[in-house]
């Protein structure tokens, strides 16, 4: 059996697992530097040129700490879930094309949105058996809290993402961001911006930071975790980030695909892609910086009386763009 | 004596008759009666009746050799009235007056811990200040107590805290918000007994921070106790040095020149005016608005700016002394003050904007932890706290000190009573500190900043009160006639709010426990001393 | 219906932020003006010193010591107890004590954190 070079490249190498990692590094960078601003100071500064390499320190510092497992915590669950959530995220990145295609060539087929939002599903779920494994009461807090918020803003992000997809006629990723010649953002503006929204409920963004409020319950589902544990549930959140981005930049901003000038078309792929994914980024930190965090009765209230009715409203006015169109 | 005190002292006289013993000479102008333990509780119910607003201000014990005597400081008609008893030190009993005012909870437990008086019928006796392994017999504040090698004294006890019965309560989790805890600046702890998000009780704990000041103070002379008393707290420092200054020159019986008093004036608005504003950058951080924090906390640094040109450090002044002031202001340095307050006047505009208009900071404080009037009076509360929940208390107002009779201003005060009307009269008293200091600055009189006064203090007593960011700042010396003081006592403002938390934060969230309990501006070195 | 829906001043002043200087002082690449009168390292002058003990008596940190310097008490300061309050320069009848305005006085070196009598401490900064 011999292994495909491409495949062990594409996969491995880019735009695989390590162009994803240094992509999340970049996108925590610009999120720290914009918040920075935002709030009239600085950010990193010192590490690597303009505190470029900020986050990498942070998660090899991380490494070198001591990992410690309290004693009555259920240690197989403990140990495992920072891993898979993060492996989870990774690997529903792997659908969405990068560079023009998708990491594993042609292995796109209808329906790998469902299979997507269905994966980060359940990465967010390891994230709550994360919580909910460790023995102290501020962890279950966080974990019971990430629970009630995700079922508040999981149903209406699902039922956003099909707005694009009824555009496109097809369930597919790749389907939905070649078929964008006039971004999806223009055309269904509301269900763009309710999107976003939804997102930052599912990012644990403020306003609807509750589940790791680090002023209410100390750390969330993260407080007992140290070491190399706490370095991927971090990277997991972060990677998170950027996958939400990816998805927004793939559904409503035509996805890496621009003006291509002379050269590689892969190369202009890839650029438009950071740059999209970096202004949704840009965008969600600008919704952080200026709400302050709800309580988990009202974030309930939010998503179930105002997100829901409106993503169904928009899921019926997208049916009728498509049929226009 | 005022008309006022006059009026008081007659009522108490008719109504007690011979149970009232004798009146020794009053001090500061200030009605002071002695009765027998027990008759306390009719003198104190003889005040409420003249005024329902009476609240107890703070409980005092002086070590006499052979008894103890137990001050009772009852704040009322804008003015102080001082009931004392003794009790014998062989033993120590008095009736308690927790039923009558609720308010008087802590103090009471202070004092037992300290002196080692028991107080008959009280809810709730425990350690308040000292740790629960301190030995039994051995009470700090005595004069004959020998402390020394507590190491080896130190009790045996199997379990800390306090028992985890829920009797009649269902099944709750306990949630200790405990000493170190990312939403309290310093440490204390509270024991918060919840089901799903809702808050059962509260159980609050302090001391950690208990440094024994008091004790401290009578060991060192008055002039080092200045600076000793002014590093009870960092962010009120003047607001300790201008009371305990205030006390000792009424025991000597001279007064600061005017100008010193003006100058009294500028740094203690200048402390009230960076304390507000720490105080909202920290209920921002509470809620989770970090923006807003970043951006008041570097607004605050004109103040802090302002306060090291005029002083020589940031933090604690070092400015106010026995006497007067320390330095003087120069001309020369003023326009450069009063453009720094342009500036800050104009961005607590914008503050007030956003305080009024953002949608979520409202729906996280507004209908949160509210406290209403008479819960307010029943607990004796000070400071803004009280002025959220209409009760209009103002030390500069009842009783003017240092210049604030010759400036004027307005109280604050909002009748809503939840966090954020005691955080909009914080910021309202921002601007009118601002106001202050540019009348004050306009019109500073000329003359000596300073009088030399002697190193041994005559005997005497004095009360003296400050209206400290926090609240009513309470400070009682007494002097024996050498150069050391025979007792200082300071009750300091967020002691008196403590008892209110646990009365707000329960039957509300999780999530709203440190929204609520940032907006009563706890200050935990003070409290512990 | 046709209230008017008052948006947060916070949208507006995020953005504008942006765009402005960040507040940060740049320390240490950039040095800040210090003002006059800040409380900073004492200098002592010996030559003025009468040995009268008023400074060490006063200290409310106990942080000046009277030693033996030829003969004559002379005043040692113990800067890791010092307060910076200055009682000292103010209790002394000759004025010896005065203030250099030196701030950055964290070392690693016992040895920097005392003021000796008998070595001329007169500028404040680098010994």
């Amino acid at each position: 059996m011999s292994l495909d070079f491409t495949l062990v490249f594409r996969a491995l190498v880019f735009p695989g697992f390590s162009f994803i990692v240094l992509l999340t590094f970049l996108c925590d960078w610009v999120e720290r530097k914009i918040e920075a601003r935002m709030q009239n100071r600085m950010g990193p500064t010192y590490t690597g040129p303009a505190g470029i390499l900020q986050p990498f320190a942070d998660f090899v510092k991380l490494l070198a700490k001591e990992d410690m497992v309290p004693r009555n915590t259920r240690s197989v669950v403990f140990k495992l879930t920072p891993v898979l959530s993060f492996s989870m995220f990774v690997f529903a990145m792997f659908f969405l094309p990068i560079d023009g295609s998708n990491v594993i060539l042609n292995s796109s087929f209808q329906g790998d949105l469902i299979f997507v939002l269905a994966l980060v599903s359940v990465a967010n779920f390891f994230l709550f058996l994360s919580g909910w494994s460790s023995s102290n009461p501020y962890s279950e807090i966080g974990a019971t809290r990430v629970l009630t918020q995700f079922l508040g803003y999981d149903i209406p992000l699902s039922i956003l993402a099909f707005g694009p997809a009824l555009l496109a006629s097809g369930l597919s990723i790749s389907t939905i961001a070649a078929n964008q010649r006039i971004p999806f953002a223009l055309l269904l503006p509301w269900a763009f911006i309710l999107f976003i929204i939804a997102l930052q409920a599912e990012l644990e963004k403020d306003p609807f930071d509750v589940p790791h409020a680090e002023t209410e319950i100390v750390g969330g589902y993260e407080t007992e975790y140290s070491g190399r544990r706490l370095a991927f549930l971090k990277l997991a959140k972060d990677v998170q980030i950027v996958l939400g981005a990816v998805l927004v930049v793939e559904l409503f901003l035509a996805g890496p695909y621009g003006p291509v000038f002379l050269g590689i078309p892969e190369f202009w792929y890839t650029l438009w892609f950071i740059l999209k994914v970096l202004l949704v980024v840009v965008i969600t930190e600008y919704l952080t910086c200026i709400f302050a965090r709800l309580r988990i009765d009202q974030v309930l209230v939010v998503n179930w009386r105002v997100l829901m009715p409106l993503s169904i409203l928009s899921l019926a006015t997208a049916a009728g763009v498509a049929f226009w169109l | 004596m005022t008309t006022v005190d006059q009026e008081i002292l007659t009522t108490l006289g008719n109504k007690l008759g011979e149970k009232m013993l004798q009146t020794p000479t009053p001090q500061l102008g200030k009605v002071s009666v002695r009765v027998n333990a027990g008759v306390h509780r009719d003198a104190l119910k003889i005040l409420l009746e003249k005024d329902e607003s009476a609240g107890i201000s703070a409980i005092t014990g002086v070590d006499l050799g052979e008894n103890i005597e137990i001050m009772y400081h009852i704040r009322t008609l804008g003015t102080i009235v001082t009931i004392r008893t003794q009790v014998p030190k062989k033993d120590p009993r008095i009736k308690t007056i927790t039923d009558i005012l609720p308010g008087a909870n802590f103090h009471e437990r202070e004092v037992a811990d300290l002196f080692g008086i028991t107080f008959e019928g009280h809810p709730d006796p425990g350690r308040l200040v000292l740790s629960e392994d301190w030995p039994k017999d051995l009470f700090p504040l005595r004069k004959d107590a020998e402390i020394t090698d507590i190491e080896n004294k130190k009790e045996n006890i199997t379990a800390l805290g306090e028992s985890e019965q829920s009797s009649d309560k269902g099944v709750l989790t306990t949630v200790i918000m405990g000493p170190q805890h990312p939403a309290l600046i310093e440490p204390e702890k509270f024991s918060l007994k919840v089901d799903g998000e809702i808050v059962k009780e509260v159980k609050p704990r302090i001391g950690y921070v208990h440094r024994g000041i008091e004790k401290a103070a009578e060991k060192r002379t008055y002039l080092q106790d200045v600076y000793l008393v002014e590093r009870i707290c960092g962010i009120c420092n003047a607001c300790h040095a201008t009371c305990f200054c205030q006390a000792v020159e009424a025991i000597m019986g001279t007064e600061a020149p005017v100008r010193a008093k003006y100058l009294r004036t500028i740094v203690l608005e200048l402390n009230r005016i960076q304390s507000h504003m720490l105080l909202l950058g920290h209920a921002g951080l509470e809620i989770g608005y970090e923006p807003f924090f970043q951006y008041m906390w570097r607004d605050r640094e004109i103040a802090m700016d302002t306060m090291e040109s005029l002083t020589g450090n940031r933090v604690i002044a070092s400015f106010v002394t026995i006497g007067g002031v320390r330095r003087d202001l120069k001309e020369e340095r003023i326009p450069k003050i009063k453009a720094g307050l342009a500036t800050l006047k104009r961005r607590m505009v914008f503050y007030k904007n956003l305080l009024d208009g953002d949608p979520t900071l409202k729906m996280r404080t507004k209908g949160v932890g509210v406290l209403e009037r008479q819960d307010a009076l029943k607990l004796c509360v000070v400071g803004p706290v009280a002025r959220g929940s209409d009760v209009k208390m103002d030390v500069r107002k009842d009783e003017p000190y240092a210049a604030y009779d010759k400036i004027p201003f307005k109280m604050i005060s909002y009748s809503e009573g939840d966090s954020w009307a005691r955080l909009m009269v914080r910021l309202d008293e921002i601007n009118e500190s601002i106001d202050i200091l540019n009348f004050a600055l306009d019109n500073l009189p000329t003359g000596p900043y300073r009088v030399r006064v002697p190193r041994i203090v005559p005997a005497g007593e004095a009360i003296s009160r400050v209206e400290a960011p926090r609240g009513e700042l309470f400070y009682y010396v007494k002097s024996n006639g050498t150069a050391y003081p025979e007792r200082v006592k300071m009750r300091t403002p967020t002691f008196a709010n403590i008892l209110s938390f646990a009365h707000i934060a329960e039957g509300g969230n999780i999530a709203d426990v440190p929204a609520s309990f940032v907006s009563l501006d706890p200050c935990f070195s003070c409290t512990d001393r | 219906m046709a209230k008017k829906i008052k948006l947060s001043p916070m949208l507006k002043e995020v953005v504008s932020q942006i765009f402005r200087v960040p507040a940060t002082q740049k320390y240490p690449a950039v040095r800040p003006k210090v003002p006059e009168g800040l409380r900073g390292k004492q200098i002592f002058d010996i030559n003025l010193c009468i040995s009268c003990g008023l400074c060490a008596s006063d200290c409310p940190a106990k942080a000046i010591e009277m030693v033996n310097v030829e003969g004559k008490k002379r005043p040692l300061f113990h800067l890791d107890r010092c307060v910076f309050c200055y009682q000292c320069a103010e209790s002394c009848p000759r004025n010896a004590i005065k203030d250099s305005g030196f701030f950055e006085l964290a070392s690693t070196n016992k040895y920097d954190l005392v003021i000796r009598p008998e070595i001329n401490h007169e500028k404040g900064s680098e010994e």
